[in-house]
């Protein structure tokens, strides 16, 4: 790290002109974010014409602020109404709704605000070291790397359906037929598109979750609407107690570093990193049994994961001019326009412009916990929204999101599909994360494991043959069978804390 | 009374009727804002060609109408030029050669004849890419390896067969002597998994734009044999083009517009006029050194001629390729 251009970076990220950008485009972020459908990539794409004006190194400051305010905004609506806007807010609806649920909304906003923090400065530290090594590790990942390292993320299938079991294999098998809808990549086969233009690039996962999340629940509420409005939510306070920070803590500082790798894989991202980092956190918890019913670090640790990952997202677009995510890609499109061209020769020639960026990223994330946890006190309100008021509105952001997506009212009657079959998926107590998780990394799965076994002519030893997909194997065959060793310890030996011990390392 | 009330608002009519007959009549076009579609999500290539004339147009008041980009993604532009046909001359669509091989392919009833042509914009070049510690130094090494066991050389392509990156291989495949539907592919999503497929010696050689491994290139982390220009290109004039390595072949990857079915002359003669006087500016000038692309303008008499050409060559390649029977 050349220590001159990281001070040049810091003095030009300090600007006033800069920080109003960062300003503006973390609170930008943090509202789209919160909105379902609404993403960052839409975001920067609307401001695109906005940044013809401006000069590049301003302008990728506020499009990486976009990008991670969202990361702080998408938990928001995940955790007071159960309705997450993108892929990477799911894994905060697990323990998230169930806390505001129990009364615990203010706490749980708070904390996920400080693990969105701690979770962003991580990886911005990582960056700042490990961003050129990094590049290169991420290239070792192979058709078969992805391959495990999805397979890995739906292992966290099991964790998420203890109890009902069968019932999340189901929905996970329902999720993985849909993401076979569209053209095979491999050999332009056109699958299940049922002569609809529209459907030849598959079925988008973002309608699928504000069709089954928004849309379902609002139906669900709908078919109780008499019910609710005896009781009167409680919010709680604004700030977690003590206690809650006592088990968060370690959790937060163990997804940093998970979803900051993970982000850096380009075509990864949020979604992958934040089910990692909640499946470890349950399994590294001494009471894995409160996962999902309002455990507090079931809800911090995916959220540093998810805005460590859009840190971490940066690093192969810069150093090899390679989006690894949908926002990245709008947000290369836009610098390339401005004569800003990332890539290899970016760090030799514009120093300065990289360190400005990391150095923003710094000031972002301190700027968006303030605006976050200030926002706390303004949005436990919405709990206390009339339903009648409330679920309209719900329902308007969920059309217009599911719009901005294609600009195409065909989904709108995926939309309105998606959110019958979330209604009825709610009613016969199907868990819809496994469902919606298969849908997200299902294609991607399918077309990585056929391309590696064309490579290697037909032999499944190449998922055996690197060190990186054998480390990636024995953590799923972990993370499969720990609940079945959990058991097994439990009935043998009551006397479990050591043990406990053993398993926690892996 | 009643009766009296009803006079300004039957002028007000009659006034209306006369204003929209006055507009559509005589040669004021455009009258509204224009729309131009680029068939496909933010941060492609058409998304980038449609805001670069939207930024040149606008910024350089070129049109004084507003401009709006509108992304119609899907379906390889399906859903984007679909759409373009149903509406009127204000709306333009970006195009390329997937106009004349979705249909080729099977994959669309749409072809380029349901369109008036407006302009041939801007190419890229194809490259054909090797890791940087690769045995293979020229193209013609590569091509006589390739052609000894077809199989056994993975040539990573994205986003889907078909396309320019592929059919431009399956052209220099074709020249060499080799049976191109044997090449060994491996489909990637995206242009960017291709290149970092390549660095990460996942697969043997890639075949994509030009502006996606020119910088890799410069900065020595993998190594171009051939690029399908006619010239050498600025900044690598170490590699060869492809008729210099003993392909006959020129290869440009273009971009163009294109318009709804039906416009009058005088709307055609509209765009002619803009777009000439818009490929001259130095702001446009400045987005294709940007983007790596280099100026390829034909106006719509041009155009016309061109994609009539293009797509007798698509046919034969398409045929070549091995993906329609």
């Amino acid at each position: 790290m050349d220590v001159s251009s990281f001070m040049e970076g810091l003095s030009i990220a300090l600007e006033p002109m800069n920080i109003m950008w960062i300003i503006i485009g973390g609170f930008l972020g943090t509202v789209v974010g919160m909105l379902p459908g609404l993403g960052p990539a839409t975001a920067v794409a609307v401001l695109i014409p906005i940044t013809f004006s401006m000069n590049p190194i301003s302008a990728i400051i506020l499009m990486a602020s976009i990008y991670y305010g969202a990361m702080y905004g998408g938990s928001r609506s995940s955790i007071l109404l159960n309705t997450p806007g993108d892929g990477s807010a799911i894994a905060a609806t697990f323990d998230g709704y169930p806390m505001a649920k129990n009364g615990q909304a203010g706490p749980a906003l708070a904390i996920s605000a400080v693990a969105s923090f701690i979770g962003g400065i991580i990886a911005v530290v990582g960056f700042i070291f490990l961003a050129v090594p990094l590049a290169d590790f991420a290239l070792k990942f192979g058709p078969a790397e992805y391959f495990l390292l999805m397979l890995l993320t739906l292992s966290a299938i099991i964790a998420l359906s203890i109890g009902k079991m069968v019932k999340g294999f189901l929905a996970m098998m329902i999720g993985l037929a849909l993401s076979t809808v569209g053209i095979d990549t491999q050999t332009g086969v056109y699958r299940f598109t049922m002569g609809i233009p529209h459907f030849s690039d598959g079925i988008d996962f973002l309608i699928v979750i504000i069709g089954v999340y928004a849309i379902g629940e609002v139906l669900y509420n709908f078919l109780n609407i008499d019910q609710q409005k005896k009781e009167k939510k409680k919010v709680g306070k604004v700030w977690f107690s003590k206690e809650q920070w006592k088990r968060s803590r370690m959790p937060i500082l163990r997804s940093g570093p998970i979803g900051f790798i993970v982000g850096v894989l380009p075509g990864a991202g949020g979604t992958i990193a934040s089910m990692i980092g909640y499946t470890t956190a349950k399994q590294t918890s001494k009471n894995p049994d409160e996962f999902g019913k309002g455990a507090v670090e079931g809800l911090a640790a995916p959220e540093s994961a998810n805005n460590a990952a859009s840190v971490g997202a940066m690093i192969p677009l810069l150093t090899m001019g390679i989006p690894g995510s949908g926002t990245t890609a709008v947000m290369l499109g836009a610098l390339i326009m401005l004569g800003l061209r990332p890539g290899p020769l970016l760090f030799e020639q514009q120093p300065d412009t990289v360190w400005a960026l990391v150095n923003s990223m710094f000031i972002g994330n301190i700027a968006l916990i303030i605006i976050n946890i200030l926002l706390v006190g303004l949005l436990v309100k919405i709990l206390d929204t009339p339903a009648k008021v409330l679920y309209p509105l719900i329902v308007m952001l969920a059309f217009i999101g599911t719009y901005t997506l294609s600009y195409s009212t065909v989904d709108f009657f995926l939309l309105l599909v998606f959110g019958l079959f979330g209604l009825m998926m709610k009613v016969m107590d199907f868990p819809i994360a496994p469902l919606v998780l298969a849908l997200i990394v299902g294609a991607d799965m399918e077309q990585n494991f056929r391309m590696a076994v064309l490579s290697s002519n037909g032999s499944l030893g190449i998922f055996f043959s690197s060190g990186v997909s054998i480390a990636l194997l024995v953590l799923t065959i972990l993370s499969l069978f720990y609940p079945l060793i959990l058991k097994l310890v439990k009935n043998k030996n009551n006397n479990k804390t050591q043990d406990d011990e053993v398993y926690k390392s892996s | 009374m009643r009766k009296l009330a009803m006079i300004p608002i039957l002028l007000l009519l009659l006034f209306m009727t006369a204003c929209s007959g006055s507009a559509s009549g005589n040669g004021d076009y455009p009258t509204q804002n224009i729309e131009i579609v680029a068939p496909a999500s933010p941060g492609g290539g058409w998304d980038l060609t449609a805001r670069s004339l939207e930024k040149v147009l606008s910024g350089q008041e070129l049109v004084k109408q507003n401009i709006n980009v509108v992304n119609k993604p899907g379906g390889g532009g399906e859903v984007g030029w679909k759409y373009l046909k149903s509406q009127d001359s204000h709306s333009l669509a970006v195009n390329s050669s997937l106009v004349l091989t979705n249909n080729l392919l099977g994959q669309s009833d749409l072809t380029y004849k349901d369109f008036t042509p407006i302009a041939t914009l801007a190419t890229e070049w194809q490259a054909l890419a090797v890791p940087a510690d690769s045995e293979f130094s020229t193209a013609s090494e590569f091509l006589e390896a390739t052609k000894a066991d077809p199989a056994s050389i993975k040539i990573g392509v994205g986003p889907g067969l078909g396309n320019d990156d592929h059919l431009s291989l399956v052209q220099a495949a074709s020249e060499f002597g080799i049976n191109p539907s044997q090449l060994n592919f491996l489909v990637y999503e995206g242009g960017g998994d291709v290149v970092t497929a390549l660095l990460g010696g996942h697969v043997d050689a890639v075949t994509t734009s030009l502006s996606e491994v020119k910088d890799q290139h410069l900065a020595g982390k993998l190594k171009i044999l051939a690029v399908s220009s006619e010239k050498p290109v600025k900044g690598i004039e170490d590699v060869p083009t492809w008729k210099e390595a003993g392909v006959d072949m020129v290869f440009p990857h273009w971009r163009g517009i294109m318009g709804p079915p039906d416009m009058t002359e005088e709307e055609i003669a509209y765009w002619d006029e803009k777009l000439s006087k818009m490929v001259k500016t130095d702001e446009w000038k400045k987005i294709l050194e940007n983007n790596d692309w280099e100026g390829f303008y034909k106006n719509s008499e041009e155009t016309k001629a061109f994609l009539q050409e293009q797509h007798d060559l698509y046919k034969q390649l398409v045929e070549d390729s091995g993906l329609v029977n």
